[in-house]
């Protein structure tokens, strides 16, 4: 029985979560019930440089065990016959907001919440994001904030995000284009406050309790934060970009809940994600970070002409998410003449490492996005990594997820052709081992590509009913029902 | 192989500027679709005084001034939407079928070139949907001197129309808040084919009694009488069901057979045996993300194989980007993924909307005495991994620009 919640209930009213649910119950749930299974491709891109012809992959407890030709397989193991598709590792969507219920959160500075209690298993996103063969995806909250909730990575499959968890607490949003109501220097303003802030509660504390002040422990007590062995000692601050002295007077457990993700921050613990609108907005996202000791665990995810500072980003080092446009247009101003920018090439040749991202216009697919990049004369090696390797690197689950070789996720999506090309789709998709796809029971692909709803799932539309004739019969044709 | 590469080591200067070396071009291409179904392999195509002198088959590339992996007809889209401003249509009246696209034009605007960049060579301007009938549309070049005498491949093309909820919407019934200009008619789907009826009613009557010429009586009876198109919006389906039973309505009246092409006729798909009968074309809208479109309308993604399985004359359109932001290659990507053959692609975005407009006798196909509008791609056309690299108009090429936006 599936447990629905209230708000699962109301949302299912809209048609399109409820076909997500029917999609989710229908699909074979847990095809490896011992936890092994054997994938015979008829072919095997493991994106490490090798592609091997009729291989196997076995997968033991979620995690991929053996790839080749001519590797063993547990005896009992499951059998997943894919000879006549082509495997590929799971893609990876290096940042979204995609499948939260609103992805701003209006208090500017808001670290202390977590989109995991936002994240909607149901939502169809998630779905869409399953048959476009994308199995790890980072979810962040939007970039209308200052700095934002902490994210989480998931897989798209799951009735809980318990149940969708790769990684909690993934990282964290600030922006540094100006939220809704602010100006760019406001913006900045209230980014530099958000550590100057930090800075000050931190010596206010460490001076409370060299005054024997007790407040923060019967606040964290009243709050009724646990501590553990680790968080009941007082440490130094490790932060490379500035100080505070009597950091081990105390305990990190009394820290602020509102304060302590940004302590995280600023000691590196976890990554940053910046939104640059602009080339503008890159200075700002980089002064940050460096006089805050976590321009390396920084990721820009840039929009519209943020290109122009690329040398800039990557004389730093840190890799880029390009969301948006893959292409501009910008009018010389000199000669008047229209010159155009393929975006992930002028990144490319800056020698910074991008990220491509899945939403364009018409698809949810990361694959359609890095063909365009070798329609721009970057090569397939290339394109793949930015959809696959680059954004699991960016997202710290490098050792998990992105290629298919021994030791990683078991996650395999099963095309039938090249994924570049105009006949290749997604088949069937197999994460951590679980069969969780099929094409051939997608109600919900059937409709978008064939126009055949599941019965009794159509919106009703009532501007949408059937002309039924004028009542006088004097043309029997509008009359007519199909 | 060529490569993209040997292309942009030509690059010029990414504008429109006249051949290198007078008059005569020399382009050659490993394949050029000359025409839907029609392959000539290695071909040297030769360009005189801005037509096709010559395309021959089997030659080198040494020698070319340009050469490209394949080269196709400049391509066509007859809904391009240069402005959806609604600021575009003249609103004094919800039937203007004599106000004349060709007499508002803004000829510097970007927007041109951005298709011209896209492979995009001819294009049919309208005033788009906020009237019932909005006027006459003209078929235009995207480049070249910005006068209308240099760009205009034909003036008053066809009559334009439009069906569902846009020509209403922002107008409404004069009541409780204070009249102005848009508490006027019509207010539903219901007043906008009463608005189409009486306009071609009217029109017709007054030509029976002969009495003096009104404005757009003269247009409205050649649309009537099938010798101009009428290019009439619909997206959902009972707005198609609606353009086509008022043609049928008129014709059973003996008012004359109008020639029908459903523009954005995203459910056309629901019920092609109706277009069959009515002998109407189709013009699809960019395919929208998960089905939904304007109107409430659902366009799947095999839209298009569906309609040209069943025989309906099919042209495919970008909307110049609004709303999808992608372009007329890569709708005929998308075709091809929900199955359209390459062939059909090919011609929907050449062929078609070139004879639908009555400019097949000047573009569209790569052959002796056609304009020389050539799009030149650095691999088979319509493919995810492909573009246009260069575009050759009127002779004058275009050679190095990015082509999508």
């Amino acid at each position: 029985m599936i447990h629905l919640t209230r708000r699962a209930l109301r949302t299912m009213k809209n048609s399109s979560a409820l076909l997500s649910l029917i999609l989710f119950a229908a699909a074979p749930q847990a095809s490896a019930a011992d936890g092994k299974l054997v994938i015979e491709a008829g072919k095997i891109v493991t994106l490490t440089g090798e592609v091997i012809e009729d291989g196997k992959i076995v997968i033991v407890d979620g995690r991929i065990t053996a790839v080749g030709k001519d590797v063993d397989a547990p005896w009992d193991a499951d059998v997943l016959d894919a000879s006549d598709l082509v495997a590929y590792p799971g893609f990876v969507e290096a940042i979204t907001s995609g499948g939260m219920d609103r992805s701003n959160e209006n208090v500017d500075i808001a670290p202390f919440l977590d989109v995991r209690d936002s994240i909607d298993p149901v939502n169809v996103t998630f779905e869409n994001y399953l048959r476009s063969g994308i199995t790890t995806i980072n979810v962040q909250q939007g970039s209308g904030c200052v700095i934002g909730a902490r994210g989480h990575i998931v897989k798209p499959f799951g009735r809980t995000v318990e149940e969708m968890s790769v990684k909690p607490r993934a990282g964290m949003v600030l922006s540094a284009s100006p939220k809704r109501g602010k100006s760019r220097a406001t913006q900045a303003q209230a980014l530099r406050g958000a550590f100057t802030g930090l800075k000050r509660y931190l010596e206010d504390t460490v001076a409370a309790a060299k005054a024997g002040d007790d407040y923060a422990k019967r606040e964290a007590m009243y709050q009724g934060r646990e501590p553990d062995e680790e968080t009941m000692k007082g440490r130094d601050l490790d932060c490379s970009a500035w100080k505070v002295e009597g950091m081990k007077l105390v305990p990190r457990w009394e820290i602020d809940e509102k304060q302590a993700p940004l302590v995280s921050l600023v000691e590196g613990k976890i990554p940053a994600f910046i939104y640059c609108g602009g080339a503008m907005d890159v200075r700002v996202a980089i002064e940050i970070a460096e006089s805050n000791g976590f321009l390396h665990k920084t990721t820009l995810v840039v929009s519209g002409d943020c290109d122009r500072a690329a040398s800039w980003i990557a004389e730093r080092g840190i890799p880029v998410i390009i969301t948006g446009s893959l292409t501009r247009s910008e009018i010389n101003e000199e000669t008047d003449e229209m010159e155009d920018v393929f975006i992930p090439k002028a990144y490319a040749d800056a020698g910074v490492r991008f990220a491509l991202r899945s939403a364009n216009s018409t698809t949810q697919s990361l694959a359609y996005q890095a063909a365009r990049c070798v329609s721009h004369g970057m090569s397939r090696e290339d394109a793949m990594r930015a959809i696959s390797v680059t954004p699991a690197e960016i997202l710290g689950v490098a050792k998990r997820v992105g290629t298919l070789t021994a030791g990683m996720d078991g996650n395999v999506v099963l095309y039938s052709a090249d994924p570049f090309s105009v006949d290749g789709v997604v088949q069937r998709v197999v994460i951590e081992g679980e069969a969780v796809y099929d094409r051939a029971t997608d109600s919900r692909v059937r409709h978008l590509e064939e126009g055949i709803a599941p019965d009794n799932t159509e919106q009703v539309d009532p501007r949408a009913r059937e002309y039924a004739g004028d009542g006088e019969g004097d043309d029997g044709d509008a009359g007519e029902e199909d | 192989m060529i490569a993209a590469v040997t292309l942009l080591t030509l690059s010029l200067p990414a504008a429109v500027a006249p051949a290198a070396g007078a008059d005569k071009l020399v382009v050659f291409a490993e394949r050029a679709f000359t025409a839907p179904g029609e392959v000539v392999e290695d071909a040297l195509i030769t360009i005189e005084g801005g037509k096709i002198a010559s395309v021959k088959g089997g030659g080198r590339a040494s020698g070319a001034d340009l050469k490209a992996a394949c080269v196709t007809a400049g391509l066509v889209d007859m809904s391009f939407r240069y402005s959806t401003n609604p600021n575009t249509v003249e609103q004094s009246s919800e039937v203007t079928a004599h106000a004349r696209i060709s007499s508002s034009l803004d000829l510097h605007a970007r927007g041109w070139e951005r298709a011209l960049r896209q492979g995009i060579t001819t294009v049919a301007a309208f005033p788009v949907d906020r009237n019932v009938i909005g006027g006459m549309g003209a078929v235009l070049k995207t480049g070249g001197e910005a006068t209308l005498d240099a760009r205009l491949v034909r003036g008053d093309a066809f009559l334009r129309g439009a069906m569902g909820s846009l020509p209403s919407s922002g107008n409404r019934p004069s009541g409780s808040r204070p009249a102005n200009f848009y508490a006027r008619r019509p207010t539903t789907r219901m007043g906008v084919e009463w608005e189409w009826r009486k306009a071609f009613y009217d029109a017709w009557q007054e030509t029976q009694r002969e009495e003096d010429d009104r404005p757009g009586r003269k247009e409205l009876m050649s649309a009537l009488s099938g010798e101009t198109p009428v290019f009439i919006q619909a997206w959902a389906t009972q707005d198609i069901r609606t353009a086509v039973f008022l043609a049928e309505e008129m014709a059973a009246e003996g008012m004359g057979t109008m020639r029908l092409v459903i523009d954005a006729a995203a459910e056309a798909w629901r019920e092609p045996a109706l277009l069959v009968r009515s002998k109407a074309a189709v013009c699809l809208p960019p395919l929208p993300a998960a089905g939904r479109t304007t109107d409430g309308a659902f366009m799947s993604m095999d839209t298009a194989a569906k309609l040209h399985e069943e025989g309906v004359p099919l042209a495919l359109s970008a909307h110049s980007g609004y709303g999808s932001g992608e372009t007329l290659a890569e709708q005929a990507t998308y075709a091809r993924r929900g199955g359209l053959p390459f062939d059909a692609a090919l011609a929907a975005v050449t062929t078609v909307p070139a004879t639908l407009m009555g400019v097949s006798d000047r573009v569209g196909t790569i052959a002796k005495g056609r304009d020389a509008d050539l799009v030149l791609w650095n691999g088979t056309p319509f493919e995810f991994t492909t573009r246009p690299v260069g575009v050759v108009l009127e002779g004058a090429t275009l050679v190095g620009g990015d082509t999508d936006r």
